[in-house]
């Protein structure tokens, strides 16, 4: 700062500095302040007050008699059986969402940026299911993959012969109907992503390519592919965070059933929270799950930046 | 030389892909087809012939879907806390992005870093607090107290808004600013224009996921005069679970101005993500 041109007397300069300093930087402060204030009231205060509240011993509906716990809300977190479980069924959850969509995605995008007259038809037809409510999409599945007779899905593989699925009603097959839903209602959204970056891969690389006598699935494997990777990463990453903070599909499809087939960790810190009233335990597992949260998220957007690079 | 002649004269293989991508989208969308239909039919049609066209328009459904619900209401709500939180986030989010973006000094870099802190929060793991910040402001069960909390999120705005920003160049601003404008004057009197694509963008993903929210309404606006469309559908389902028909009525009644957006802006959607501007 000693580079600034001062005019003013010398008793008064230090003074005059900082008054024109703040001067300069006070519009661009207060364009900053209504984000500011609103993020940090709403959002920052609350996570340090979960992690005040996570280490009392804080169980009823007013606060009193608060008491420091230390970290006996995480052990008992960490000894809960549904709470074990909830993480197992998340994890397994934002590990194959993001893998499915991505494998279903790719062929999409491909098929989509092909040259068809009825391209953009089909681009909207995909991208319809991200459109409604996801809880709408859950309640709407919830009657397809029905056992009675107007569930038609198990009527359409009964046309083929199959026996019945038990969509919902099965532990093991629960959460993979969860994983269908899901995947049918954001593949066509990340097939967008996808499209997106096609269309900046030049033409050349394919020309050069089937000069050389490359064939078609050479050239998927050698030129898209790698040149896919950018997206690959930030599609991923929206994926594996969205599955991670996954709650209404799951509630509407499933309500987190059969036992605690589909429970998710949302679903355990908000009904620990809310209906059972336990602060001090849903503020343990709050912490835990926004550890992950950002564990997971910080080493994905490592990778991301690795690869951008 | 060989792409253009494909061009000119497609392939046979070529028309029996794109058939066969029409099935498939067909395969795609009859959930879609299953809701709506189903909505014309008696209970007794519906469960014998679940996939067939409706015999006879019978629009009892929707009648009774009305009856049990309190759409102008519902709809109200939503569009004031849509309007209103999106409105006030494109405000904040691209103010605090351009001043974060042209004023780059160690205030500026420390609040993009704090903001940045926003993307490794779930929601799901502040709401206990939330509620007794919400009690705090007088903003419990109130709509007002929701379009506050969905403001809070502007920080996801403002990062797009920064990329943007990054690529406009900022000769205009500085011809604006000698002749004598003030920063807030310049913001929005020349920036802001020129940031409309990518207000475009932020305007339809944050009206979806607004509008389509079920979390914050269904913890913080437990009242049932207040609540908003995606409650109806919730609500509905606890009150006449075995009523089929009439629940799927709800949904379509309850779909309706979210896939008229959709018609609207479709054109905005797909090339808002196509060009890249959502990349998370």
């Amino acid at each position: 700062m000693g580079k600034f041109p001062l005019k003013s007397k010398p008793p008064m300069c230090g003074r005059m500095v900082v008054i024109m300093k703040i001067k300069k930087e006070l519009p661009y402060l207060l364009l900053i302040l209504p984000a500011f204030i609103t993020y940090t009231i709403l959002t920052f205060i609350p996570l340090a007050m979960t992690f005040g509240l996570s280490l009392s011993n804080w169980n009823g509906s007013v606060i009193k008699d608060l008491k420091f716990a230390g970290l006996t809300n995480y052990m008992s977190a960490f000894s809960d059986v549904r709470m074990t479980t909830a993480l197992k069924n998340t994890l397994f959850y934002a590990v194959m969402n993001p893998v499915c969509v991505t494998i279903l995605a790719i062929p999409l995008a491909l098929a989509l940026n092909s040259r068809m007259p009825t391209r953009n038809f089909q681009r909207a037809a995909f991208f319809f299911p991200s459109v409604p409510s996801i809880l709408i999409l859950g309640y709407l599945w919830s009657y397809i993959m029905s056992p009675m007779e107007f569930g038609i899905l198990n009527k359409f593989f009964g046309l083929f012969g199959l026996d019945a699925i038990p969509w919902l009603s099965s532990p093991k097959m629960a959460i993979w109907s969860v994983l269908i839903v899901s995947v049918w209602s954001m593949v066509g959204w990340h097939a967008c992503i996808y499209i997106a970056q096609m269309q900046g891969i030049s033409s050349d690389f394919y020309e050069a390519a089937s000069i050389d006598g490359a064939s078609k699935a050479q050239q998927f494997f050698r030129i898209t592919l790698p040149l896919l990777r950018p997206a690959v990463a930030s599609s991923t990453l929206l994926l594996l965070t969205s599955a991670l903070k996954v709650y209404e599909l799951p509630y509407a499809l499933t309500k987190g059933g059969p036992g605690s087939a589909t429970t998710m960790l949302t679903q355990i810190v908000i009904q620990t929270g809310f209906i059972n009233k336990k602060y001090g335990a849903a503020t343990a597992m709050s912490i835990i799950f926004c550890a992950i949260v950002a564990a997971i998220g910080f080493i994905q957007y490592k990778v991301t930046h690795k690869k951008e690079v | 030389m060989k792409r253009k002649k494909k061009l000119n004269s497609r392939p046979l293989s070529s028309y029996f892909f794109e058939i066969f991508m029409l099935c498939v989208c067909v395969l795609f969308m009859i959930p879609f087809y299953y809701l709506v239909v189903n909505t014309f039919k008696t209970a007794q049609e519906a469960t014998k012939a679940p996939m067939a066209l409706p015999r006879t328009l019978f629009l009892e459904n929707y009648q009774r879907a009305f009856e049990g619900m309190n759409f102008l209401n519902s709809l109200t709500n939503t569009v004031i806390i849509t309007v209103c939180s999106v409105t006030l986030i494109i405000i904040f989010g691209s103010m605090a992005a351009y001043a974060i973006e042209r004023r780059q000094n160690r205030v500026t870099k420390a609040c993009f870093y704090y903001f940045l802190i926003g993307f490794m929060i779930p929601v799901q793991s502040i709401i206990i607090p939330l509620f007794l910040v919400l009690q705090t402001l007088h903003l419990q069960n109130s709509i007002w107290g929701l379009i506050v909390l969905y403001t809070s999120w502007s920080n996801f705005a403002m990062f797009m808004y920064r990329g943007f920003l990054s690529g406009v160049p900022v000769d205009l601003e500085d011809a604006a600013r000698i002749d004598g404008g003030s920063v807030w004057k310049t913001f929005w009197l020349i920036v802001f224009p020129l940031l409309k694509p990518i207000t475009v963008t932020i305007m339809i993903f944050d009206v979806m996921w607004i509008w389509n929210d079920f979390l914050y309404p269904f913890l913080f606006l437990s009242s049932s005069k207040k609540g908003t469309l995606v409650m109806e559908v919730y609500k509905g389902v606890g009150e006449f679970t075995n009523d089929w028909a009439r629940m799927m009525a709800t949904m379509v009644i309850v779909l309706i101005p979210i896939v008229i957006f959709y018609i609207a802006m479709q054109k905005h959607i797909i090339a808002g993500i196509t060009s890249g501007a959502v990349k998370g």
